[in-house]
């Protein structure tokens, strides 16, 4: 198909995806659900009088033709662009494709979850458990004569326990996710996660109140990272509004903070050869010992504001690629970073280390509304959804009804501390980070 | 196609089965800053079917080639056979349906070029770039599309449904050195192309308010007296309340039955909350839901007491009440789960005005507008676009950051005076829950006064 697309495209790059996903859903307790979904399609764009088109469709059987004219046409409208394709070069070794996952019968998974479920099983807890296993094939070339395929297995395994007594709601949740089945170490370490989670908060205590240490999880970091992930995005640097865009070079952050994209981690979620514009997979350094050393670009936007490709362009089966991060690694800053997310899996602890000489204050797991403000801005605001409060070094329970509020960019110009509990969270790398002197208002 | 479902479904040995089928057909032009992004037309297509064999779970397959259809039927039947449970799945009982319903298209998309949609965003983002010159980024969306669904099961229920829509958004970036602000217009509509012109102040407006931000404070944290906007008040009721009147988050949970029995007072007498899947022409409105129940106007709260909850045949058979037509699925990629439609605080006091619900409160917050809001469960966020601190019974100065804390307990109880100002927000967007995001929906609501909610921030 994709020859056939380039052949009569001539100056185009084309993608064409197939998945196979099997999903179970365990709901309180109970396998309910097995499902499969299947699902191909494949992505035209097309360099069209200087102009650049795109067009996509899930139809068994496209018409070339009829494809390559959807893809002119909306070339017509755009604007002039001098886009190059990437020519065919060499690609790095992404283990991507995992034979037990790719194999694993409905059976194995079943039994997986059932597993899972009763090492989870506690009175007057609701537990629900999904797993979903993809498997599936990419194919990418253009007309400069880059090419590539890769097969791919995708495992995620989420965990949700909910305890409700009286009018109090607790939910806890967790989850693996990675290119291989979850080891015997893995759902361990996750049920464990949601154990300790569990019983620190069957406590409640009153919220404490004004600018306090804070421990962000891994989990409740998102808020944390969410502007960075903004303001480290060509699109929005070429845009004029990210703030770090004429911060390369400086030290915007704490020396110690490291970020780092990489697509070729060892069974990490997103690894991947090349992107879905025939670029080579790399390491792309962002920041540095808390300097800013670069964006991550796709084609277009790196065509647009004279830079290069970093290999980050993701398409769908429609629309036009859009700037997507890969593995995202944040961390302290060593001459190992990259290599201490590859460790052996830690008992998990909550707050990372980080709680014990803090007087008075919160470790937060989860917050309610993130993605939903001003988030470029660096500001954020947020209600607790899990959250334990810190007296004297101990956890002494969970906090309900209080909001922490800060902005990204002041509060990690000096981080506390960096936890000793690295995980993956999705794609995204991260210990606890403990800041300093962040809002806690309560009612 | 409905003959092919027909035939496919005949081949099914399971004892209960359902097919799904959708075409959908789109545009959508996109520009950011001053440039065009995107134009593009797609056509998505695909089949779901889910099956049920007495004594066993649910079997579920998506497909994107309608060649597999009748190896689909066999395999769900498959799948559902692999699951054996000890209490079965019962669906409630519903009569069989057999229709053919065109929602109006109010100028069908499908005969609009891409130029003329292309010309309308452009004006729209044109309106917001013209605003000042610290408008420094944009985006603007124009995007709509048809949707041809065709659903059988094999009680008898035969439906062909064709579903319209059409959404413009726009986000406007202002910027002054290091502070950076957004202002918002998204509306979205299940209608076609007549429904979308002479927006553009719409688009002024939000663009302005992007840069009056610049120099609003952040509001000081803290619990204090809030009238929500007829907009935020809407996404109040979806989050607050919306959610949980889903009946699957509480039809297997005792405890949670428990907590949501009929009849227990969550509000004060004022309080009147619905969700009406069948009402006239709004975003969430279908006439038949994703398992071929008709919607209707379900009363939720009323006169400050739980009367009723959103189900789907599974859930309502499972609690002993009747299914509520709120079984959605996003696409053909997913199975239908409980969702709310068209969700709403009905107007209090008839003539009751802004006002009236401001004029007694001595120190606090106007939230206005929505950026969102997510729930779990007893606490929830609702997030405002912008506020303004209201002084000695006066709207005051503007304020940023307005992200109000809820708890369930504790905030709808404190609802103590809602306006007669009702009016629907059709914005673009829609609810997330189970992976499945954005579904179209609409809230509607009037001014809303808490007597004291969190208001998160620097304390």
């Amino acid at each position: 198909m994709i020859e056939q697309l380039l052949a009569a495209a001539r100056c185009a790059d084309a993608l064409w995806r197939r998945e196979e996903r099997t999903a179970i859903a365990f709901e309180s307790g109970r396998l309910k659900t097995a499902g499969i979904v299947e699902e191909a399609g494949v992505n035209l764009r097309v360099v069209s009088g200087g102009r650049v088109g795109v067009a996509g469709t899930t139809a068994a059987a496209p018409d070339v033709d009829e494809l390559v004219a959807r893809a002119r046409a909306s070339a017509e409208l755009s604007e002039e662009l001098d886009l190059a394709f990437p020519p065919a070069s060499p690609l790095p070794q992404a283990s991507t494709f995992f034979e037990r996952a790719a194999n694993a019968s409905l059976d194995q998974l079943i039994a997986m979850g059932r597993r899972l479920v009763e090492r989870l099983a506690r009175e007057g807890c609701q537990v629900n458990v999904a797993i979903e296993r993809e498997v599936g094939e990419t194919m990418v070339g253009n007309t400069a004569g880059a090419r590539g395929r890769y097969p791919a297995t995708g495992v995620g395994v989420t965990a949700e326990v909910i305890r409700i007594a009286a009018d109090d709601v607790l939910m806890i949740y967790d989850q693996y996710v990675g290119a291989d089945l979850p080891s015997g170490d893995a759902l361990e370490a996750l049920a464990r996660s949601i154990e300790m989670r569990l019983e620190a908060a069957l406590t409640i205590v009153s919220p404490p109140e004004g600018a306090l240490p804070v421990v962000f999880t891994p989990a409740g970091l998102a808020a944390i990272v969410l502007p960075l992930e903004q303001a480290l995005s060509g699109k929005t640097v070429l845009q004029g509004s990210s703030p770090l865009a004429a911060k390369v070079g400086e030290q915007a952050f704490d020396t110690r903070l490291s970020i780092v994209d990489d697509p070729v981690v060892p069974n990490g979620p997103a690894s991947r050869p090349l992107d879905d514009e025939c670029v080579p997979s790399a390491r792309t350094p962002l920041v540095e010992r808390g300097i800013v050393r670069g964006f991550v670009y796709d084609l277009e936007t790196a065509a647009r504001a004279k830079s290069r490709s970093t290999g980050h362009g993701r398409r769908g089966i429609f629309g036009k690629p859009v700037i997507r991060y890969t593995n995202l690694i944040v961390g302290e800053a060593s001459d190992h970073v990259g290599a201490q997310h590859a460790g052996p899996l830690r008992a998990p602890s909550l707050g990372g280390g980080l709680i014990a000489d803090m007087e008075d204050g919160l470790i937060v797991d989860d917050l309610i509304g993130v993605g939903q403000g001003n988030v470029i801005g660096g500001g954020f605001s947020h209600p607790v959804g899990l959250a334990y409060r810190v007296q004297g070094g101990e956890i002494t329970g969970r906090v309900k009804d209080a909001a922490v509020a800060g902005n990204v960019y002041d509060l990690l110009k000096r981080i506390a501390g960096f936890g000793t509990d690295g995980r993956w969270l999705g794609s995204r790398w991260s210990p606890s980070l403990r800041l300093d002197g962040v809002s806690v208002a309560r009612r | 196609m409905k003959d092919r479902l027909a035939a496919a479904l005949k081949t099914s040995r399971a004892d209960y089965t359902e097919i799904r089928v959708e075409r959908t057909w789109s545009s959508a032009v996109t520009f950011r800053g001053r440039r065009l992004e995107t134009a593009t037309v797609s056509e998505d297509q695909g089949g779901f079917v889910r099956a049920l064999d007495r004594g066993c779970g649910w079997g579920i397959a998506s497909f994107t080639s309608l060649d597999e259809l009748p190896a689909m039927v066999a395999r769900a039947h498959e799948l559902s056979r692999a699951i054996r449970l000890d209490r079965a799945i019962r669906l409630a009982e519903t009569a069989p349906q057999v229709a053919d319903t065109a929602l109006d298209l109010d100028g069908d998309v499908r005969g609009i070029s891409l130029g003329e949609k292309k010309k309308l965003i452009e004006a729209y983002n044109g309106a917001m770039l013209a605003v000042s010159d610290a408008v420094v980024d944009t985006q603007a969306i124009y995007r709509d599309e048809v949707s041809e669904v065709w659903y059988v099961n094999s009680e008898g229920t035969a439906l062909a449904q064709v579903r319209p829509e059409v959404t413009v958004s726009g986000t406007a970036i202002a910027r002054r050195d290091g502070t950076i602000e957004k202002g918002l217009e998204s509306i979205g509509l299940r209608k076609g192309w007549r429904s979308v012109h002479g927006l553009e102040e719409r688009f002024r407006v939000v663009a302005r308010r992007a840069v009056d931000l610049l120099d609003a404070p952040r509001v000081q944290g803290g619990a204090y007296p809030v009238i929500l906007d007829n907009e935020l008040a809407g996404v109040f009721v979806h989050e607050a309340f919306g959610h949980l009147s889903e009946a699957d988050f509480v039809y297997e949970n005792p405890q949670a039955r428990e907590m949501m029995t009929l009849g227990r007072r969550f509000g004060k007498p004022v309080l009147n909350v619905g969700d009406n899947g069948a009402a006239k022409g709004l975003r969430g409105t279908l006439s038949f839901d994703d398992e071929g129940t008709p919607t209707q106007d379900t009363p939720l709260i009323k006169d400050g007491i739980l009367v009723g909850r959103l189900h789907s045949r599974e859930t309502a058979a499972a609690m002993g009440e009747r299914p509520t037509g709120n079984a959605r699925a996003m696409s053909f990629r997913h199975p239908p789960i409980v969702r709310m439609t068209n969700t709403y605080i009905a107007p209090g006091r008839k003539g009751a005005t802004v006002e009236d619900l401001i004029k007694d409160v001595k120190l606090g917050v106007y939230a206005c507008g929505a950026f969102g809001g997510q729930t779990m469960l007893e606490n929830f966020s609702f997030t405002a676009a912008w506020g303004h601190m209201i002084r000695d019974g006066h709207i005051a100065e503007m304020v940023k950051d307005v992200v109000l804390a809820g708890n369930l307990f504790q905030t709808l109880d404190r609802i103590d005076h809602i306006a007669g100002d009702f009016t629907w927000n059709q914005m673009g967007g829609g609810c997330g829950k189970g992976g499945q995001f954005p579904l179209p929906v609409t809230e509607g609501a009037p001014h809303v006064r808490i007597e004291e909610i969190l208001v998160g921030g620097d304390v």
